[in-house]
């Protein structure tokens, strides 16, 4: 432990032990160095109440099967645990909360009163592992169909389809999932009708044009005014947290492209950073740099998808066809550099898969060069638009302090004045070399949102220019020995080189025991990966934080009481992907 | 071609010489078959459903747009409901929750109808054997075109569209439901991977990648 600096955490940590005494807190060594705090189920609620004030986000919340855990000295005895992640903007810090529970008694109170966005992360938690909260008001399945038996991220519970009874869908079955699926307001604690006329209840999605995949929203309608509304997701999900504990951490990274689709190696980067922290492994310059600029070329990618998309689904048809021919330009760069298009995999636990190409400098420096003046073409088309104005001036607009109370992160969070840019606040990844600004805004509407990831385009062809500039000689991966795959240039000439080659690439590195998770400024908002090593060759839990998750489950809050081509609007201006919410 | 010019004053006076009328029919007239007909008529003439699962569907989107523009192929009204459309292209993973929709709007496609499954996912499950995903799409919907990749490039979806069209101008419908065979007679299933791999195995030296 480092010596008592004055943080935050600390005096939190102190005036906790003022409050409710220390004998009830074991404290936990993660190998991110964040206090991690195990308490007493009984007095949960106060203690997160108390921490509130001091951690104003719930960052995330999710649980552990602790069961077949071997590595878990100095833990309190948990067969499931669950895990509060919490987070301070105004002083970038964040802190963990853990509480132990019993295989015959895994039930919690309710943290809903405390944060409102806990709602949608304790119903997963019961999903994908039966812990129950009690005083949670609608604890039903949530990524599963509702008829579904079992909790899937169980360590007992099946992994694979194949292991499962073989897949049918007669007419019964399409029946039964069919009527399960139906939507019953009165489950919701909704009325049917008013004083005055019964309210409509219409069905958008599974599967809608403007839902942006399969993403499915009740309305409850007084006309086209939207009385109330429910999210429901779950369509998406593809296991990906399970499939994390079945991989070996090297193989685990194609499944990381997959979940925010549009992003890229983008989502590498939060992975390999976790394994990297639990590993110890330092990356050599041009691999960071390297990182950075892929990086950044997936998040202009995905913010053109959202500026076409966006205007399109507002009215105006042509302008998404110039994004995505412009997307195709920058694809033609990731291609030529990584050999992918959508989902490169291309990041390597200690560095990259490969170094660059000879003549990327050029590829790259014509597209940067040519996105400003096409950029400014786009703004004056779309963003002056007088129509587009508005359908999304002052439509969907929250305030900062809801966007923390709901977890909400990236743009989304930026657009209400906030400075909050992990890049900036916590450069992970050789960002603090560089030079940009954070773009911010401050009615925090659909139109902020779009306006802001616009600016964030010409901030990425900002730090991207000063990549290329300034691209630091030397390896392109760590020549540390969980490095995978290692270097192979001195395999045929020493044993040590080839059984570590040997090794590293047959069975995969091993990872020391520990828990990890790194924030990145992702896509759509702050993403993580907490990995949990039990000091194997894969993953013990793989906890996945996306951003777009909060961002759905706020929906409601935004627009009830609009009408129903504004929360179109509203949808269109979140910049989510399915895969990033339901995983 | 023939074609001449005359000046308005003299129009009504030049009468239309033979050649020019038999021009004529030869152009605007053919003749064949009903059946080949209707069938050259459906093949070209798909329309789109617009439907999208995951990944594999922001491929497919691109393939709508500037650079690949799927409108050369025919196959550009989208459609947003499948009571309108004969084409649906499985683009993405068949998630356990979304099934039973997939069923259902199969079920509301017109007749006759069919599908192209796009991606590894909607063929086989692919790196995703897991227990929220139905290992294929072809577990519950017949499929006709399977386009392998994840995701598969937009020129790679095009391909397989090519493909369901020469199938489709090749399949025999019964022309009414009172005269003649009432069987539909689709042609066999082509494998590419096995018209191909005699030419692929000819390469024998690989690009590196280290030049763009």
């Amino acid at each position: 432990m480092q010596a008592a600096e004055a943080t935050v955490t600390n005096v939190v940590e102190s005036s906790l032990y003022r409050k409710f005494g220390q004998e009830l807190f074991i404290s936990q060594q993660c190998a991110d160095q964040k206090l991690t705090l195990w308490i007493d189920r009984n007095r949960l609620i106060e203690v997160l109440q108390f921490l509130k004030l001091s951690f104003p986000m719930l960052y995330d919340l999710f649980a552990i099967d602790e069961r077949t855990r071997a590595n878990r000295a100095g833990q309190p005895d948990s067969d499931f645990t669950v895990v509060y992640h919490l987070l301070s903007l105004d002083t970038n810090e964040d802190m963990r909360i853990k509480v132990a529970l019993n295989e015959s008694d895994p039930d919690l109170p309710t943290s809903i009163g405390v944060w409102p966005n806990a709602n949608w992360y304790e119903r997963e938690a019961w999903d994908m592992f039966g812990v129950t909260f009690s005083g949670h008001p609608n604890l039903f399945r949530i990524l599963l169909p509702p008829t579904w038996e079992g909790h899937a991220l169980r360590k007992d519970h099946p992994a694979r389809a194949t292991e499962m009874a073989p897949f049918e869908m007669g007419p019964e079955r399409v029946a039964k999932e069919q009527e399960a699926l139906k939507f019953r307001p009165e489950d919701w604690g909704m009325k049917k009708s008013n004083d005055d006329n019964e309210y409509m209840f219409l069905n958008l999605g599974p599967n809608h044009p403007s839902v942006h995949g399969v993403f499915r929203i009740m309305l409850q309608l007084d006309g086209e005014v939207i009385v109330d509304s429910v999210p429901d997701i779950g369509y998406h999900h593809r296991g990906a947290e399970k499939m994390g504990e079945r991989q070996t951490w090297h193989t685990y990274i194609p499944y990381t492209d997959r979940i925010d689709y549009l992003g890229g190696v983008m989502n590498n980067l939060a992975y390999v950073q976790s394994i990297e922290t639990l590993a110890g492994i330092k990356v050599p310059d041009r691999a960071k740099v390297i990182r950075i600029m892929l990086s950044e070329l997936f998040r202009i990618s995905s913010h053109l998808v959202f500026y076409g998309t966006f205007v399109q689904d507002v009215g105006q048809m042509s302008p998404v066809f110039y994004m995505f021919a412009d997307r195709e330009r920058l694809f033609g760069i990731i291609e030529a550099i990584t050999g992918g298009r959508m989902h490169p995999a291309w990041f390597r636990i200690g560095g990259v898969a490969q170094d660059l190409p000879n003549g990327w400098e050029v590829m790259i420096r014509t597209f940067i060069d040519s996105m400003p003046a096409r950029l400014d073409h786009y703004d004056k088309m779309s963003m002056q638009n007088k129509m587009l104005k508005d359908r999304t001036v002052g439509i969907g607009a929250y305030s900062q302090q809801e966007a923390i109370d709901w977890g909400v992160t990236g743009p989304s969070l930026r657009a209400t004045g906030s400075d909050w840019d992990v890049r900036k606040k916590r450069p992970y990844g050789g960002y603090d070399q560089f030079e940009f600004e954070v773009p911010t805004a401050v009615h925090g509407d659909c139109y902020d949102r779009a306006v802001l990831r616009i600016e964030e385009m010409r901030q990425s062809l900002k730090i991207i220019r000063q990549c290329i500039d300034n691209m630091p000689e030397g390896p392109y991966k760590s020549d540390h020995s969980a490095t995978t795959p290692p270097p192979k240039e001195r395999t045929m000439e020493d044993i040590e080189t080839l059984i570590h080659h040997f090794l590293n690439v047959s069975w995969g590195p091993v990872i020391p025991e520990g828990e990890a998770s790194v924030m990145i400024e992702a896509t759509k908002g702050v993403n993580s990966y907490h990995l949990i090593s039990d000091g194997g060759t894969g993953s013990y839990r793989t906890r996945i934080r996306t951003p777009s998750f909060p961002h759905l489950q706020q929906i409601p809050l935004i627009s009830n009481g609009l009408m129903i081509p504004d929360l179109i609007a509203i949808i269109a201006s979140i910049d989510f992907v399915m895969a990033d919410v339901d995983r | 071609m023939k074609w001449s010019l005359t000046s308005p004053e003299d129009a009504n006076a030049t009468s239309l010489s033979d050649d020019f009328v038999e021009e004529q029919i030869k152009r605007n007239v053919a003749f064949a078959k009903l059946e080949d007909l209707i069938a050259w008529g459906r093949a070209h003439s798909l329309w789109p459903f617009n439907f999208g699962l995951s990944c594999c569907y922001v491929e497919m989107a691109t393939a709508f747009t500037s650079r690949h523009d799927i409108a050369r192929f025919g196959s550009e009204v989208i459609r947003a409901t499948p009571r309108q459309a004969d084409l649906m292209v499985i683009s993405g993973t068949c998630f356990l929750k979304m099934a039973p929709v997939i069923q259902r709007l199969y079920e509301q496609l017109l007749e006759p109808r069919w599908i192209i499954s796009m991606g590894s996912c909607a063929n086989s499950g692919g790196m995703y054997d897991i227990y929220s995903v139905v290992q294929g799409v072809d577990k519950f919907i017949p499929v006709d075109v399977y386009v392998p990749g994840c995701p598969p490039r937009p020129e790679a979806l095009m391909q397989g569209l090519m493909m369901l069209q020469e199938s489709i101008g090749k399949e025999r419908r019964p022309l009414s439901w009172v005269a003649g065979d009432q069987s539909i007679i689709k042609p066999e299933k082509i494998s590419m991977r096995d018209q191909l791999t005699a030419k692929r195995i000819m390469a024998t030296e690989l690009r590196e990648p280290k030049d763009v």
